[in-house]
């Protein structure tokens, strides 16, 4: 940080790198595929229950339940199975680029999102493993900033090593290093 | 720099004496029995409030035995006592040189261990009883969470006063030992004026007179929270009231009959007795903002701002100049009428959620100021800011059109239609009117809403003007972003349109339905000139 390093050249705005031309980095390729099957076993569970009660007779239900019953069951699978296929489509839509100097992620269909984390904002970093994802190797990165736990800036289904990648890069980072 | 903290105290007597390190344990002065005793009943009648109700309708049957009632509030008041002394008998503080511990706790014992340079923000408070004493409680908050607040209960004044400034000085030491050299040098020099006492003068910027506090008490809503607060009483409330009318031989059910009075008087009578209830309600919202604002002063010493008021408890909050993270200039619709704008100085936002009770108390708000007091705290803070000029000549890029078309559209249009058509069909037409009148009124505020939004932005500052009826400004340095978001659906992409949103340490900022070119540059620029400079959001 001494004056000898310093320079300060004039940019200009239309040459500032442009998060419309990002690098894109998708997920782990088991991850999309490892969230359509979680829906899909959530879905067949419910409608499994469903069925299940329909043909016991343990617990009385009144007539009129079990009459709407079928339809219930077969609406909860209409909209499971559209879930997971919408589910599906978005999560191969996400991805996350690393730049030198900060992190973004981009998601949604319909509804298009880019959150960009600059690395020096942020604050503490942890890596989120489910029973699920430990069981795949993959993990969730997940970057704290001082914008608050709503804002917290997470990239879900990296593989484990790229996570740890990730994470190590932006520990030894020169920013956080400094400020953090 | 650990000699001249003498220099920084700003008490005449050598403060070196009193502020020696002392390693061993402290106990407060008795005086804290008090605080204890006033704080066991905040808290305690903090959580009766929701028992008031329950209360209010049994009331009769506790007064009716007494035998029960007294022994068990005498009881109630020894308990509180003793809990306050053995707090008091408990708490134990030991200050070292750059750090704090504080012993406390009956049942769950609490040690608490705080160096001054993870201290944040600096508080004293002098609630009334303390003021005989001359005594006052220091807070210091962090930047984590609410467990790690320390508050040293009760100290005298002159000596919290002379730790605030030994913690306050902390803190540009340690950045002076890592960063940059030019920064090092500037401190010197700074100190070489405070020991000519010329950089220590401590300027005030602003003070509010009474006749501030009034028009700031009416024109904040805080009468509707009072409101909502009565709400259980008010059946007790009309019957009391009109008891005590037909004392004086008037009727309200007389005085509003249609049947005897013409339309025009009795509408005379309810305008002039909503005026009543409103004048005594705004009464109370007078009072409230002079037992918090009175006697304010806004002043700066150095680089930190100080802001000082309170009629029983009086606050002291300063706040350094780094730490400020955004400036917000607002305006209700009455202070638009009375040219009056509330300015605030948003700092990080765990502060404000640390103390809940007292979160308006902990802020850097001045209230009810003229818009050139209001611009000139804004360049004292913000020297390069363009505010003034983007507001006068309205240089705010207004977002797009398209917001009133989604918002009528998309939200309001199906509600209303879905309504209407039900009440339609069930034939009741007056309610189906008064939807629509509804209705038309909503789109009226969506325009409004519209009409307001816009951005700007200039070489290092970020500016948004936002509101509904009334006019809200906010402005912050770029540099201070935490993150950036960008969204776009697909209707807005085929109109090139985008929202941004900027995430700060004090709270976010929606720019909605801007033009696409716009939202990137903005966010080109907001992460360039993050990564780029290297000063710290703190």
């Amino acid at each position: 940080m001494s004056a000898t390093h310093f320079s300060n050249p004039t940019v200009s705005i239309e040459q500032l790198p442009s998060i419309l031309a990002l690098d894109k980095q998708s997920l782990c390729k088991k991850y999309a595929p490892i969230n359509r099957l979680l829906n899909l076993s959530l879905t067949l569970l419910f409608c499994l229950i469903g069925t299940a009660l329909y043909f016991q007779s343990v617990v009385n239900l009144s007539a009129d339940f079990l009459y709407s019953l079928p339809y219930i069951i077969w609406s909860v699978a209409l909209l499971g199975f559209l879930n997971t296929w919408f589910n599906y489509a978005s999560d191969l839509a996400k991805n996350y680029t690393l730049r030198e100097l900060d992190l973004h992620y981009a998601s949604g269909l319909f509804f298009k999102k880019v959150v960009s984390q600059p690395i020096t904002r942020i604050q503490h970093i942890e890596l989120k493993r489910g029973p699920i994802e430990r069981k795949v190797g993959l993990a969730t990165l997940q970057v704290f900033s001082a914008g608050g736990d709503m804002h917290t800036f997470q990239i879900p289904g990296l593989p484990i090593d790229t996570a740890q990648q990730l994470r190590q890069f932006i520990l030894q980072h020169k920013d956080v290093v400094k400020h953090g | 720099m650990d000699d001249q903290s003498d220099v920084y105290t700003d008490n005449s007597q050598n403060p070196a004496d009193k502020l020696q390190i002392k390693n061993d344990w402290q106990v407060l002065s008795p005086v804290a029995i008090l605080y204890f005793t006033v704080s066991v009943f905040k808290h305690l009648f903090g959580n009766l409030i929701y028992l008031i109700p329950v209360l209010a309708v049994s009331y009769k049957s506790v007064l009716e035995h007494p035998y029960i009632w007294l022994p068990s509030i005498l009881v109630m008041f020894a308990l509180i006592t003793l809990f306050a002394f053995v707090s008091f008998k408990v708490y134990r503080y030991r200050l070292t040189e750059d750090n704090i511990e504080i012993r406390s706790g009956i049942f769950n014992k609490k040690h608490l261990n705080l160096p001054f340079s993870r201290v944040q923000n600096v508080k004293i408070e002098q609630p009334i009883y303390y003021r005989f004493t001359g005594h006052a409680c220091l807070q210091l908050d962090t930047a984590g969470s609410a467990k790690n607040e320390a508050k040293l209960v009760a100290i005298k004044l002159s000596f919290a006063q002379e730790l605030k400034t030994l913690i306050q000085n902390q803190v540009p030491n340690d950045i002076m030992d890592t960063d940059e050299h030019n920064i090092s040098t500037s401190t010197t020099e700074v100190g070489v004026g405070s020991a000519d006492n010329l950089g220590q003068q401590e300027k005030v910027l602003n003070q509010r007179k009474l006749s501030d506090l009034v028009i700031h008490g009416i024109t904040s809503n805080r009468i509707w929270i009072f409101l909502g607060g009565l709400a259980p009483f008010y059946d007790n409330m009309f019957n009391s009231i009109s008891e005590w009318l037909s004392t004086l031989g008037i009727e309200l059910t007389e005085l509003f009959n249609l049947q005897t009075r013409s339309l025009f008087e009795v509408g005379l009578y309810v305008l002039s007795l909503t005026m009543l209830v409103m004048f005594v309600l705004i009464g109370f919202s007078v009072i409230g903002a002079i037992v918090s604002f009175y006697g304010y002063t806004l002043s700066k010493l150095d680089d930190k701002y100080i802001r000082r008021s309170g009629l029983f408890t009086k606050h002291e909050v300063s706040m350094r100049l780094s730490r400020l993270q955004m400036i917000v200039q607002k305006q209700d619709w009455l202070d638009v009428l009375l040219k009056r704008i509330n300015l605030k100085f948003e700092q990080t936002h765990s502060f404000s959620q640390n103390q809940n009770s007292s979160a308006a108390n902990s802020k850097i708000i001045v209230p009810s100021i003229k818009p050139d007091e209001s611009q000139a705290l804004i360049d004292d803070a913000y020297p390069n800011n363009s505010l003034n000029n983007l507001v006068c000549n309205d240089r705010f890029t207004p977002i797009s059109k398209g917001f009133i078309l989604r918002n009528i559209l998309f939200i309001l249009m199906p509600v209303w239609l879905v309504i209407t058509s039900f009440t339609i069909m069930n034939d009741k037409l007056m309610t189906s009117i008064l939807v629509s009148v509804l209705f038309l009124g909503l789109c009226g505020l969506v325009v409004l809403r519209w009409k307001r939004w816009g951005v700007a932005k200039d070489k290092h500052f970020v500016y948004l003007r936002k509101g509904l009826i009334g006019v809200d400004y906010y402005c912050f340095p770029t540099y201070k972003v935490q993150q950036t978001q960008f969204k776009q659906n697909l209707f807005m992409k085929k109109r090139q349109l985008a929202t941004v949103k900027f995430i700060l340490a004090s709270g976010s900022l929606m720019v909605p339905m801007i033009n696409e070119n716009l939202a990137y540059e903005l966010i080109n620029d907001g992460l360039y000139q993050v990564e780029s400079c290297q000063k710290s959001w703190m």
